[in-house]
């Protein structure tokens, strides 16, 4: 049938299995947003504040289900407007195809009105990019994109349209999309090898990330740690990977990660990596990081082997594959004193009682609570900073899927756009976004889009009206000098969420924080909770930059 | 162990590919001395040859991230023991009528050419070993380069080993 380009992109995007995209129009995407009205019976198009946001939700939208998210913006700024959202999402691995307008073909190159280089641009934060200059190569490479983001390590692919080509007129003819099928690297001699190194050790770790939950792998995870009966440890990436409750989880691992993790990263003798890169976040030294244990690593990203950890087994491949293989190729073993071993070490790592406050809300006591009113698959959101280490060490999560934060980049200003994102995919389930007062200041713009929908998510602002983590690094390493991290704001953000038509509510102390939650969760609206909690609240354990546990700060005033 | 290497690459000969491939090298900051792209004898293949230092850690890893790139499509090492590498030198040096006779015979040593003469300078075309080619300028240097353009590394496998799409 002949369609023109902006048809073409709608079919395709139906092809793909795309229902939801995020997007913001604009001069260059007209055509687009032509196709998108035509259209609005099979594709849902939400409209964001601002295109960062945009790209969050498709981030969001992408964490939550395992799909591939969609975004669309036009060209200029409205392209460079989703550059930290595509930047985050490829740290993180994240599926997301990226679809910018640019000026016709004959004004490309003249620096014309909102042109930008969009392709050179997000070069390097994006698995791939292309420019389609005629519209006869579009749906192929529609069809190309969506291969590209989800197979092998997932991650974000822009594709850039100037306009001429979302007007022009083709054939299309509708295809089919092929099963991703993601290949093995390793043979059987390279699993025979590996598992030989499980079965020979005696004090094994397992040390897991994003991988397991990218692959949805986490029943193959759960066997495996269970044959071998070996404590798990995450990146915070990798959380709901495994379930906190079980008896073999000692929690996240790296710079805020739990005592008994960092002991057993340097007091095991194998760790077996599954899906996790060895980010200086989690091994700050990593020439000393598990120095007295051999190292096997299982990633699809053949790149990730000897990056930043020399190792001594690679099992490349989808980590599903490689950990089932693996898993019939080992002994089923105990290891009760080890286990035993690492009790001790959390009973001696486990975080002193805080006693309830009438001058502040004390985080933790706040995600206590908000733990209790949450189901296991339920979604937790957050922005970047204090908080979402809290949150990280604090929540117990027990489903993959269900958490979304930006681990890689550390992207403040995420997080409500990816609850904006992770709500429209779960209409039917509660989605809480924890944010800091800072992160909140970047993008509350997306209180509009949240009021738009009426999408129910709870905003708790853990409101410290500090920068609460570059403040405790000034405490620690720059001599307490708070060099402009104690920005006096005055923003009432219950007032603002009002501004917005949304339900604005405060938290003052630990005395009135139940109620005022049970308040919140008992409606079925947008809340924004403004959580006043000490400025003085460290994130703590805290191993510094470049060092190990044997470095862990675990005190400050 | 730090070396220098030699990688050879085919990737599709689309626009931006030369452009991701050295801003790989940029970003991961892997250190090269040369970088030649031409066309492959494969229809809509650019072959590519980059010279690197590194140890072994550093060029695998160049190597698998090369191989993420999407257009690429091989990337292998060269070895020094298995393979030829040269290249090719346009280099001009002073010259008067006392010392041409002296600059000639220095450089046929080295079977390079005297492909143009100027009132005041010689220029020669030499290729070889990039080692050759760093010999010939040091022995050339006394007598004044007014200026020089070397093409970069060209190397294929020795024997019938080709490098080739899977």
């Amino acid at each position: 049938m002949q369609l023109n380009g902006s048809e073409i992109i709608a079919e395709c995007l139906i092809e793909q299995g795309v229902d939801t995209v995020f997007g913001y129009p604009g001069g260059a995407v007209l055509n687009i947003y032509d196709a998108l009205y035509k259209y609005s019976d099979r594709i849902t198009h939400i409209l964001s504040a601002h295109e960062q946001g945009a790209a969050h939700a498709a981030d969001g939208y992408a964490r939550t289900t395992g799909k591939c998210g969609v975004v669309i913006a036009t060209s200029g700024p409205g392209a460079t407007n989703l550059v930290t959202g595509i930047a985050t999402a490829y740290m993180d691995s994240v599926p997301m195809v990226a679809i910018t307008g640019n000026v016709t073909n004959d004004l490309l190159a003249r620096d014309s009105f909102q042109e930008v280089d969009i392709t050179g641009i997000t070069l390097p934060v994006t698995k791939h990019n292309f420019i389609v200059k005629n519209v006869k190569d579009l749906a192929n490479v529609i069809r190309k994109a969506f291969r590209i983001a989800m197979s092998g390590r997932k991650g974000p692919v822009l594709i850039d349209i100037p306009k001429d080509v979302t007007g022009a007129v083709c054939e299309f003819t509708p295809e089919v999309p092929q099963e991703i099928v993601n290949p093995l690297f390793s043979g059987q001699a390279d699993f025979e090898a590996a598992a030989k190194a499980v079965n020979a050790a005696k004090r094994p770790m397992i040390y897991m990330g994003g991988g397991v939950v990218s692959a949805d792998a986490e029943q193959q995870l759960l066997a495996f740690a269970e044959k071998i009966d070996c404590p798990v440890a995450t990146s915070i990436m990798g959380l709901g990977g495994f379930p906190a409750s079980h008896r073999l989880f000692i929690g996240t691992i790296g710079m805020h990660g739990g005592y008994e993790t960092g002991k057993a990263t340097d007091n095991c003798d194998l760790i077996i990596t599954v899906g996790a890169r060895f980010s200086d976040r989690v091994a700050g030294d990593r020439k000393k990081f598990g120095k007295n244990a051999t190292i096997i690593q299982l990633d699809i990203d053949k790149a990730e082997i000897n990056k930043n950890v020399l190792i001594d087994y690679s099992l490349v491949g989808d980590v599903k594959d490689t950990l089932a293989r693996l898993t019939e190729a080992v002994d089923e073993v105990k290891h009760d004193e080890w286990i035993a071993q690492m009790n001790e070490w959390a009973k001696k790592g486990s975080v002193t009682e805080t006693p309830a406050s009438e001058e502040y809300a004390h985080p933790y006591h706040i995600i206590d609570l908000v733990r209790s009113l949450t189901k296991d698959d339920d979604i937790i959101v957050t922005d970047v900073g204090q908080h979402q280490m809290w949150v990280s060490q604090k929540y117990r999560f027990e489903q993959p899927r269900r958490w979304c934060t930006s681990g890689g980049l550390g992207t403040m200003g995420y997080g409500l756009g990816a609850a904006v994102g992770a709500a429209v995919a779960n209409p039917d389930k509660r989605v809480v976004l924890f944010t800091g007062d800072g992160s909140f200041h970047m993008n509350l713009n997306e209180m509009a889009t949240v009021r738009s929908y009426d999408l129910p998510i709870i905003v708790v602002v853990l409101n410290n009206k500090v920068l609460g983590m570059v403040r405790q690094w000034q405490k620690l390493f720059y001599g307490r000098r708070f060099s402009q991290t104690d920005p006096h704001r005055k923003t009432d953000f219950a007032a603002a969420a009002e501004a917005f038509g949304i339900k604005g509510m405060k938290i003052h102390n630990d005395s009135d924080a139940e109620e005022v939650l049970k308040t919140a969760f008992a409606l079925n609206e947008p809340v924004v909770i403004d959580c006043s909690i000490s400025p003085d609240e460290n994130v703590l354990p805290m191993i510094p930059p470049g060092k190990t546990v044997d470095d862990m700060i675990t005190e400050m005033e | 162990m730090e070396n220098k290497q030699i990688i050879g690459i085919l990737a599709h000969n689309h626009p931006g590919v030369l452009l991701r491939i050295t801003s790989l090298i940029s970003r991961r900051g892997f250190n090269i001395d040369s970088l030649t792209a031409s066309p492959s004898g494969i229809e809509g293949y650019s072959r590519l040859t980059v010279r690197m230092s590194g140890d072994d850690a550093q060029v695998e890893q160049f190597i698998n991230q090369l191989l993420k790139i999407v257009d690429v499509k091989k990337a292998e090492v060269l070895p020094e023991e298995s393979s030829i590498a040269m290249e090719l030198i346009l280099i001009k040096v002073t010259s008067d009528t006392q010392n041409k006779n002296d600059i000639i015979a220095l450089t046929s040593t080295y079977h390079a050419s005297l492909v143009n003469l100027g009132e005041h300078s010689l220029t020669f075309r030499a290729s070889g070993t990039p080692s050759q080619i760093d010999s010939l300028i040091a022995q050339l240097a006394p007598f004044g380069i007014l200026e020089m353009a070397r093409t970069g590394i060209a190397s294929l496998a020795n024997g019938d080993k080709i490098l080739e799409l899977d």
